[in-house]
């Protein structure tokens, strides 16, 4: 692939993820959410960040990877108690961080 | 008071030293605080999530030196996409020697979830002059969308309406310094990557920091019963789905979990 497909690529790719962030706030710049709509908005954040911890966590390349002989799983287990406990980024991930090494010390 | 009244008071470029008397319906929390100040929050709430965006950043710059991309087109990307999973997935394709349409593809569909984004806060944005609402969909990343809609959410004026609005309503400044301190902690790490990003051992596992940053957003954001089961909905998505090609399985789960969601929101939670 030369330079120029690959500009061409990026552009594209661009712009395309600039419409989609601006789809919804243009469309709905002078009129009302539809109801239906407004109800699906509260579940779009928790869903979204759900998919994306767990493909983050335990897809690799299309396949789930959940591999409980190695550190990350445990690990990630502690850091979501920590998450749920503490409600604090800080806190999570500096504790996911430590148990991901102290666990790679234990394994 | 939504829509005409506010759309002319904040349509100047800096509101914060002429703060309108309060005429509008002022936002609990809200009217003191000014632009310059809601900023600033913005900022600093946005601050810890850096921690998992700087490797993210990193992981990005080395990723695309290693697919031979030049380091001012990486950069480039990092400025014209600003979608680092987007970003991280186009230049592991390209290193695949994967085609040009699967590559878009799976940009796209990665992506898609920002026209969720893009609905969630469009009822916060209607007020504003369309330069502001062009810039902040511009910025509504991952993490300045859970940070930006937190706030909205937690002093959201009115129920089931614009959410404030008013002349003293500066939470558009908010979303603004989150988007501004994503972006710009993106641009450097991105920049770190190419610059240092081989010196750094793999073994640190920094990569590791990513999934623990959505995984901090995700206990933050899930709250209602409804949201709970939306984020199990997807969670179980993300799972089962993942074998779908150009990552297609990402939105697949996203819509499990939405439907989940409102299913359940819908029983349990007729009034909204």
């Amino acid at each position: 692939m030369n330079r120029m497909e690959w500009m061409g690529l990026l552009l594209a790719v661009g712009i395309v993820t600039f419409l989609f962030r601006y789809a919804m706030i243009g469309i709905f710049a002078n009129r009302n959410l539809p109801a239906w709509l407004h109800a699906l908005c509260r579940q779009i954040a928790p869903a979204s960040f759900a998919a994306l911890t767990v493909s983050a966590l335990f897809v690799r390349g299309g396949e789930v990877v959940i591999a409980l002989d190695t550190p990350k799983p445990w690990a990630s287990l502690v850091a979501a108690i920590v998450a749920w406990r503490t409600r604090s980024v800080l806190a999570t991930i500096g504790v996911g961080m430590a148990s991901l090494y102290l666990f790679k010390l234990l394994f | 008071m939504v829509s005409g009244l506010a759309k002319k008071k904040t349509s100047g470029d800096f509101p914060g030293g002429s703060t309108p008397p309060g005429d509008g319906r002022p936002c609990p929390g809200g009217p003191r605080s000014g632009a310059m100040a809601e900023f600033l929050a913005g900022c600093r709430d946005e601050s810890p999530l850096l921690l998992g965006v700087v490797p993210f950043g990193m992981m990005y710059g080395i990723a695309a030196l290693a697919a031979g991309l030049p380091a001012w087109m990486a950069q480039l990307a990092s400025a014209v996409v600003f979608a680092g999973a987007a970003q991280l997935a186009i230049v592991q394709m390209l290193s695949a020697a994967a085609g040009l349409l699967p590559i878009g593809l799976t940009a796209g569909l990665l992506n898609l979830r920002h026209i969720l984004y893009s609905a969630s806060v469009a009822d916060h944005l209607r007020h504003l002059p369309r330069r502001w609402r062009v810039l902040l969909a511009y910025l509504l990343t991952d993490e300045a969308y859970a940070v930006a809609i937190l706030r909205y959410q937690a002093r959201g004026c009115g129920k089931g309406g614009a959410g404030g609005g008013g002349p003293t309503d500066f939470r558009h400044w908010y979303f603004l310094g989150c988007g501004f301190t994503l972006w710009l902690c993106w641009q450097l790490s991105t920049a770190a990557g190419l610059v240092f990003g081989a010196g750094i051992p793999p073994d640190w596992d920094l990569d590791f920091a990513v999934p623990l940053t959505f995984l901090a957003l995700l206990t933050l954001l899930v709250r209602e019963r409804s949201g709970q089961a939306a984020a199990l909905g997807a969670a179980f998505g993300a799972l089962v789905f993942a074998p779908l090609p150009y990552n297609l399985g990402l939105v697949a789960a996203i819509v499990l979990g939405l439907a989940v969601g409102f299913r359940v929101a819908e029983r349990k939670e007729p009034d909204r």
